[in-house]
């Protein structure tokens, strides 16, 4: 299982802060088509937003679809924009 | 040549008349004498360098004696908005310009909330102060006549008071038809790190221009007058509302600038390890301060003049109702780094408190947090001791020491007037030559922001090449932070106009990168576009060269291919670069602190991560290349008489 913590302007939609993923999931790329089905609006969000993902507290920053994942990993999606 | 010669033998060349339509004046404000001549920028330096940033720069170089001293009166302090400033929607910025009393080379703001668009309202583009006033002044700015007022019942009060009694005093409402530049007690203290006030929070900050400001004993630059349409070469506000809807539909605004503000930057930085921590000997910290832990304190959100964003969020600790920092605006991502991780502090209300205070005391967060981490490590090691601190043990992460050495820096007292020299301490006899090895400045200027770019090369290269100094806001390759753009490699060659590697590690194409922030943004500058909702800073679907080109067509009827106003951006980095070549800046300038060079990251994904010297120098030796620079950093022949030639008007 994996858990995803959701950013807040997905929460509603998902009903929660963040999920369980029981599906089989071994990439973050299988993810997203995991979150595409179980959350509306993810595509839309996915498809504009700057959306990263940090697995165990560590930022992908590259190569992110193919970052394997397994059982037990916890998941973040995190709005990233710069600062002043 | 003395500075009044050289402005009357400037006058001579300027135009007498507006050159097309909304364009402001320039006023030559002697504060010595009390004398305001006004002119205006000639077409052909518009073409070449814009308004704002840009003709900020052509004053400069034209004025500048750099046989003086930074704080000579003789050294004039310009304010300039740009040509779309207070016209297009988030164009609500302008730029202070001098030689920087902080640094040593150019000094360059930017702030935004009302100053920059009220002054253009009482129709002036650009404001140049010189001399010294015989006595503290306030100049007021109404009816388009600028009148000189004696500022002695102001001196001696800080932003939250002065505030308060200028309102009282002139009448009026802030963001309604007040708006005013001003300096605290640290600027009339010549605190290297103080910041000229543009609102509550909002400031021109990075090199000390409240320090270069007091140094003209000028107190205030207060603007009144009703806002109003400006009559412009054809409808605009048709687009207007087209740049407001492209503004409100990207992502990043609507989920994290509207909503949170820039704190949300600081989760990521710190999840990547670059958090820049207790002086950036470490480089990730607590949770305790992600943007989540402001939101009990974020009793909601402000803006700057006729942008819809809104993207400043407000604070209020619940606490005691008659303590004057238990509210405010901010913190900046910026801030929360500063008077978080880098000196230590892990309490988000002591974050919050000490945001307050800096608004109130008017000091440059940036500069002063780095001051103090600085001193922190020097007394970590031994460098320095209780003895050069006054007895004071400067302790990571105590956050009343940190709250103390605020007020005595702002005040010039005790060991605070070390810490008012800023980064020029060993300069100044307080430090001895071996702390410069812990100092995290580049040009003179600490870093802007806390993200440690040992990791990123292309915030890397940024840093080392801003103009100003160590500073973010100049030429951040933002999106090298975004997954989905390195991993698109057409769309990121398409963003770039050529390969940057995706790699955030790599050195490949990162000059390329910065080539083209560093154009984009110097154009937002000289039209007035906040940073935060320029293309490129925070998302590719912002507005850029296109819409900037089209609505500079309809507001003042001049022609810009988007390529032309590319080529503008980097007229504005070679007119930079040749202000800091008479300045002494060279390419040995254009590096990073030792630090960053020798000490690799020890935590996260990334440990180990470095900046390689020589993979660095061949970085900066392409990015001379593709700007055109020679290997010293300075404009090619051809190009730099082609400069010399618009700057002295022989286009
Ligand atoms: S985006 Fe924020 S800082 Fe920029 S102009 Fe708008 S309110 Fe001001």
């Amino acid at each position: 299982m994996l858990t995803v913590h959701l950013p807040a302007s997905l929460q509603r939609d998902a009903g929660a802060a963040s999920l369980a993923v029981t599906e089989p999931v071994g990439t973050i790329a299988e993810l997203v088509e995991v979150l595409e089905r179980r959350v509306p609006g993810f595509r839309s969000l996915f498809d504009d937003a700057l959306l990263n993902f940090a697995v165990n507290d560590e930022l992908v920053l590259h190569r992110v679809r193919d970052r394997p994942l397994a059982d037990g990993d916890v998941v973040e999606l995190i709005p990233t924009i710069s600062g002043g | 040549m003395p500075i009044r010669d050289r402005v009357a033998r400037l006058l001579a060349e300027l135009p007498d008349a507006p050159q097309y339509p909304t364009q402001g004046a320039t006023a030559f404000i002697d504060l010595e004498r009390r004398e305001v001549r006004q002119a205006y920028t000639p077409v052909s330096v518009v073409r070449a360098l814009l308004a704002g940033r840009g003709a900020n720069m052509f004053y400069l170089y034209r004025l500048l004696d750099e046989s003086l001293a930074p704080l000579d009166p003789g050294v004039p302090l310009i304010f300039g908005s740009g040509v779309l400033t207070g016209i297009v929607p988030s164009a609500a910025r302008g730029n202070a310009t001098s030689w920087s009393p902080e640094s040593g080379v150019l000094m360059d703001c930017n702030a935004g909330d009302y100053f920059p668009s009220f002054t253009k309202m009482n129709g002036y583009d650009h404001l140049v102060l010189y001399g010294r006033a015989p006595r503290w002044t306030l100049l007021h700015v109404k009816d388009g006549r600028i009148a000189f007022r004696d500022a002695a019942p102001y001196v001696g009060l800080d932003n939250l008071d002065l505030r308060e009694r200028i309102e009282a005093d002139f009448g009026g409402a802030w963001t309604r038809d007040l708006a005013m530049a001003s300096i605290t007690r640290a600027g009339e203290r010549l605190v290297l790190t103080s910041a000229i006030m543009a609102g509550p929070k909002a400031c021109y900050a990075r090199g000390g221009p409240g320090a270069k400001m007091g140094a003209l004993r000028l107190k205030a630059i207060l603007v009144q007058g009703q806002t109003h349409d400006f009559e412009t070469a054809q409808p605009y506000k048709g687009y207007n509302r087209e740049i407001a809807q492209k503004l409100l539909a990207t992502s990043v605004v609507k989920h994290a600038l509207k909503t949170t503000g820039t704190p949300f930057l600081y989760k990521p930085s710190r999840l990547l390890g670059a958090m820049g921590t207790k002086n950036h000997q470490e480089t990730t910290w607590t949770d305790a301060l992600d943007a989540s832990n402001i939101d009990p304190y974020r009793p909601g959100m402000a803006g700057c003049f006729r942008c819809p964003v809104n993207c400043r969020p407000l604070n209020d600790l619940h606490g005691d109702e008659a303590d004057r920092y238990g509210r405010g605006d901010g913190p900046e991502y910026v801030t929360l780094g500063k008077f978080g991780p880098n000196v230590g502090i892990d309490r988000i209300e002591s974050v919050i408190r000490l945001n307050n205070i800096c608004n109130d005391l008017g000091l440059d967060t940036a500069s002063t947090g780095s001051a103090i981490a600085w001193a922190m490590e020097l007394f970590q090691r031994g460098i320095i001791t209780a003895r050069d601190t006054g007895g004071l043990e400067l302790v990571w992460g105590d956050a009343a020491l940190v709250e103390r050495l605020i007020f005595m820096l702002s005040r010039r007292e005790g060991f605070g007037d070390v810490l008012a020299d800023g980064a020029r301490a060993v300069e100044k006899g307080h430090y001895p030559p071996g702390a410069l090895r812990y100092r995290m400045a580049v040009k003179g200027l600490m870093q802007s922001d806390p993200h440690d770019a040992r990791i990123l090369k292309a915030f890397a290269l940024g840093l080392a090449v801003s103009t100003r100094g160590m500073d973010h806001l100049r030429n951040r390759v933002t999106l090298e932070i975004n997954a989905r753009i390195n991993d698109d490699p057409a769309f990121k060659q398409r963003l770039y106009g050529g390969a940057v590697s995706a790699a955030p590690t790599s050195y490949e194409g990162k000059e390329r990168a910065v080539r083209v922030c560093e154009n984009v943004f110097g154009v937002g500058d000289a039209v007035g576009m906040c940073r935060f909702t320029t293309q490129l800073f925070n998302s590719p679907s912002l507005p850029g060269l296109d819409q900037f080109a089209a609505q500079i067509a309809n507001v003042t009827g001049l022609a810009f291919e988007p390529a032309a106003l590319d080529r503008v951006g980097l007229n504005i980095m070679g007119v930079e670069r040749l202000i800091n070549r008479r300045l002494g800046v060279g390419r040995q300038d254009d590096t990073l602190p030792e630090r960053w060079f020798e000490e690799p990251i020890t935590v996260g994904a990334y440990a180990g991560e470095k900046i390689d010297r020589a993979e660095f120098d061949a970085m900066l030796s392409r990015f001379y290349a593709l700007s055109s620079l020679t290997e010293e950093g300075v404009p090619q022949d051809a190009w730099r008489r082609e400069l010399e030639a618009a700057l002295e008007g022989r286009a």
